[in-house]
């Protein structure tokens, strides 16, 4: 682990595996006995209101966390080269078709796959590539098919898409109590959103606390730590373990302690981590001293649902989630970071497989270089495939990078 | 039997659709000074409402010789690319505005893009819903529609209301029946010839088309005759921007009888309605939630794919070929049910994928290939 030796791992990590690791365990048995029980398993995407699943006790496993997971054991290769002789092509979402590998070859699989769906709850507020994906999980475990279509916002959110979004959680809503033969119980919801919020507060404000020079917290801190606001997200569970990393991140701003051995530069990084080589990635940045201290992706699940009646907080809360948002919002994002985290720098991924993420990098670059003066680098990768992944091309792009900013 | 003057009337209607599709709308300053062009993308974008307003859409398309624009990544379809990269030297600059429609993750960036670069006034975009079943799905499509409607009309400085839409419609439902006459002469023309005189009616004025096709769909008729020998074929895909496939594949004895492409007959397609609504707005955007979806949308899980197999059915099609365009997401997806179905169906399929609309050696001996193997 030559290439970690850098990386000052938090005390909480432990913890935060213990957490996933019970996570994925309680989500094979529930293959076993939430069927009998009425609580059946779905598979959502990252960004569906899970807390109106949870609502009905159902218990949700995310395809495109474990498809992190795969990427960081160095499984995706050969999921994706099986869903390519399936007749899927190289150029769609990486997570997405090891994902579909690991359904067609579980074997080459990490745990051998994820324990198979009762049903699959799709969300358009991230990507088109979501309803794709889950028709083909659909079709191939041939259960039902839930998507909420969160319409894009060009501008603001508008009544007429909060009342469609509203219309389909009504929809969700009755079909939920036929599938597990519960009542809905407003009261619950609101308990589960709740639970979430404080999560997700919690998230909100050790992500603050990267404002701090130096930042207690480097990029792969926010990318490992962020599994449980994504995958247990409106559980008792995720509160608590948020509300120890805080305490441990505080505890480093009050000692004014480094994510790095020394920090010299300030960096916010956009899109998702290059799972694939992410400790050898990032190191190329920390062995110079540059950190990031904040980022768009993990940023991503620090929306709170607001108070209110708990399904229309819900649609606005799921339909202005920033992928489903026009650049200029984008952009503005990016600007209000750096002036706010006192970056030097930003540096974009261009991934391949993301494509609402990626198309528009460049012309928020130009934006945001133009507000802030402030230089942006892009660097193409793959945020799971490794094969898109080309290590010296990219050494050369981030060491001039960081030369332009050390000067 | 039509007489010298129909003949050589509705011959001079053809070369003038035909010239026309190979210009896509190139000359359109000079042929139609008076009009005013307004560019659009995808067929979900309701040209009812342009015309309403009182302006022509033109479907923008790629053209050729296309760069790579900064703006873009490589891994990006063709079509965003190449669009803006005549957008950006001023291509467009006569054009009354442009109609996104959000579509894939592809448009809904261009969109943002054109927007940032192009023009940030004359730019807008549609959302029609994704799941066109859903509850309140009619509702919400008809508001995104009104929305665009008033759009148009402060764009063009024009005032549309009910009778200018309900005129636009008639002019669309000429338009589409008219297309549809076509549609059904297609085993007995030329590929090529059909894809070129269906293209030709998203890039010129509409009253012009209605009028060409109307004189030209006598000719046609006469001329049309039976495939003989021919291989029977269904095509499905997106934008294809000239005819070369369909050239291609009538030299290579195939004939395509039936046409799912997004400028194909998918664009013209009338579907039944169910019932003429009371609101104007909403038998309008009815149709374009009846219409046989593209792989952006969904209206079921299977009903692209009952469509198809219907459609190579009744035109007695033997097999299939998915054509999709490098990095165009949705269609690769699709690509995947559609072969399994279709084979599972009995129809033999071919997936190829294409640059551009563009095909050159390596599509024609796979197409060889695969048309000998009929
Ligand atoms: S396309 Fe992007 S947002 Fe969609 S599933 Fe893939 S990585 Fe996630
Ligand atoms: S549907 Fe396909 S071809 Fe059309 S813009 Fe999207 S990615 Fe490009």
């Amino acid at each position: 682990m030559g290439q970690q030796r850098r990386y000052k791992q938090l005390e909480s990590t432990a913890q935060l595996k213990k957490l996933i690791t019970r996570y994925y365990a309680l989500s094979r048995y529930h293959r076993l006995w939430g069927r009998p029980l009425k609580r059946p398993l779905a598979w959502v995407t990252s960004g569906a209101p899970v807390e109106l699943l949870r609502a009905f006790k159902i218990h949700s496993v995310y395809p495109e966390q474990y498809g992190a997971l795969c990427s960081t054991s160095k499984a995706t290769l050969g999921l994706c080269q099986e869903a390519e002789a399936a007749g899927y092509s190289p150029d769609l979402c990486s997570y997405a078709t090891s994902n579909i590998g690991s359904v067609l070859k579980a074997d080459i699989a990490p745990m051998k796959g994820l324990p198979k769906p009762d049903l699959v709850v799709a969300c358009n507020n991230i990507c088109g590539t979501v309803l794709k994906w889950y028709e083909a999980l659909a079709r191939h475990f041939q259960v039902p098919l839930i998507v909420i279509d969160t319409p894009f916002l060009t501008g603001d959110m508008t009544d007429h898409a909060k009342e469609y979004v509203l219309e389909q959680f009504k929809d969700l809503i009755s079909q939920m109590e036929k599938l597990t033969g519960r009542n809905f119980n407003p009261g619950e919801l609101g308990k589960i959103s709740d639970l979430s919020n404080e999560a997700v507060g919690l998230w909100k404000e050790i992500r603050g606390l990267c404002r701090a020079k130096p930042s207690p917290l480097n990029g792969p801190d926010l990318f490992i730590h962020m599994a449980p606001i994504v995958v247990l997200r409106g559980t008792r569970e995720a509160a608590d373990y948020y509300r120890l990393l805080k305490d441990e991140v505080k505890k480093r701003v009050e000692r004014e302690e480094s994510a790095l051995e020394e920090e010299k530069i300030r960096l916010v990084w956009d899109n998702i981590a290059i799972w694939s080589n992410m400790f050898k990635f990032f190191k190329m940045f920390s062995e110079r001293g540059a950190c990031f201290v904040t980022d768009t992706y993990t940023g991503g699940w620090s929306m709170e649902i607001a108070p209110g009646d708990p399904l229309e907080s819900l649609a606005a809360t799921y339909t202005e989630v920033f992928l489903n948002r026009s650049p200029e919002f984008r952009a503005k994002q990016i600007i209000d970071l750096i002036k706010e985290f006192k970056a030097d720098g930003f540096v974009m991924h261009s991934n391949r497989s993301c494509k609402p993420y990626s198309l528009v990098q460049e012309v928020i670059r130009k934006r945001v270089m133009q507000e802030t003066g402030v230089p942006g680098l892009v660097v193409e990768a793959d945020m799971a495939d490794p094969r898109a992944f080309a290590e010296e091309p990219i050494r050369n792009r981030v060491q001039a990078f960081l030369e332009t900013l050390s000067d | 039997m039509l007489n010298m003057d129909q003949k050589f009337k509705g011959i001079d209607q053809i070369d003038l659709l035909i010239d026309e599709a190979g210009l896509n709308g190139d000359k359109r300053r000079e042929r139609y000074p008076d009009r005013k062009f307004y560019g659009f993308f995808c067929s979900y974008l309701p040209e009812e409402l342009v015309l309403a307003a009182g302006m022509q859409p033109l479907r923008l398309f790629p053209s050729s010789l296309q760069g790579t624009p900064a703006e873009l990544p490589a891994y990006c379809c063709s079509l965003a690319k190449g669009t803006l990269s005549l957008a950006k030297p001023g291509t467009y600059d006569d054009l009354a505005g442009y109609g996104f429609v959000h579509t894939c993750d592809t448009m809904q960036c261009l969109g943002g893009i054109w927007k940032d670069i192009v023009s940030q006034d004359k730019t807008y975009m549609i959302v029609p819903p994704v799941m066109l079943g859903a509850p309140g799905a009619d509702k919400y499509f008809r508001i995104e529609a009104e929305n665009l409607l008033f759009a148009l009309g402060q764009l063009n400085k024009s005032n549309p209301g009910n009778s200018e839409v309900a005129a636009a419609l008639k002019l669309c439902r000429q338009v589409r029946q008219l297309a549809g006459e076509l549609d059904q002469l297609r085993p007995m023309l030329p590929s090529q010839l059909v894809s070129a005189l269906l293209r030709a009616g998203q890039v010129m004025p509409r009253e012009e088309y209605v009028s060409a096709l109307q004189n030209a769909l006598p000719v046609l008729k006469e001329k049309a005759e039976e495939a003989g020998a021919r291989k029977k074929l269904l095509v499905t895909g997106a934008v294809l921007e000239n005819d070369s496939f369909f050239s291609m594949v009538e030299e290579l004895g195939g004939r395509v009888v039936a046409d799912d492409t997004c400028t194909g007959y998918r664009h013209f397609i009338e579907p039944p309605i169910k019932e003429e609504t009371e609101n104007l707005m909403q038998t309008l955007i009815n149709r374009y939630i009846e219409m046989p979806p593209c792989p952006c949308r969904n209206r079921g899980l299977d009903t692209r794919l009952n469509y198809l197999e219907s459609l190579a059915r009744r035109r007695g099609a033997a097999a299939a070929i998915i054509l999709i365009r490098k990095y165009c997401d949705p269609h690769a997806w699709d690509a995947v049910p559609l072969a399994k179905g279709l084979r599972d169906a009995g129809i033999q399929v071919l997936v190829m994928e294409l640059e551009g609309a563009g095909v050159g050696g390596q599509e024609r001996t796979r197409l060889q290939a695969f048309i000998e193997s009929l």
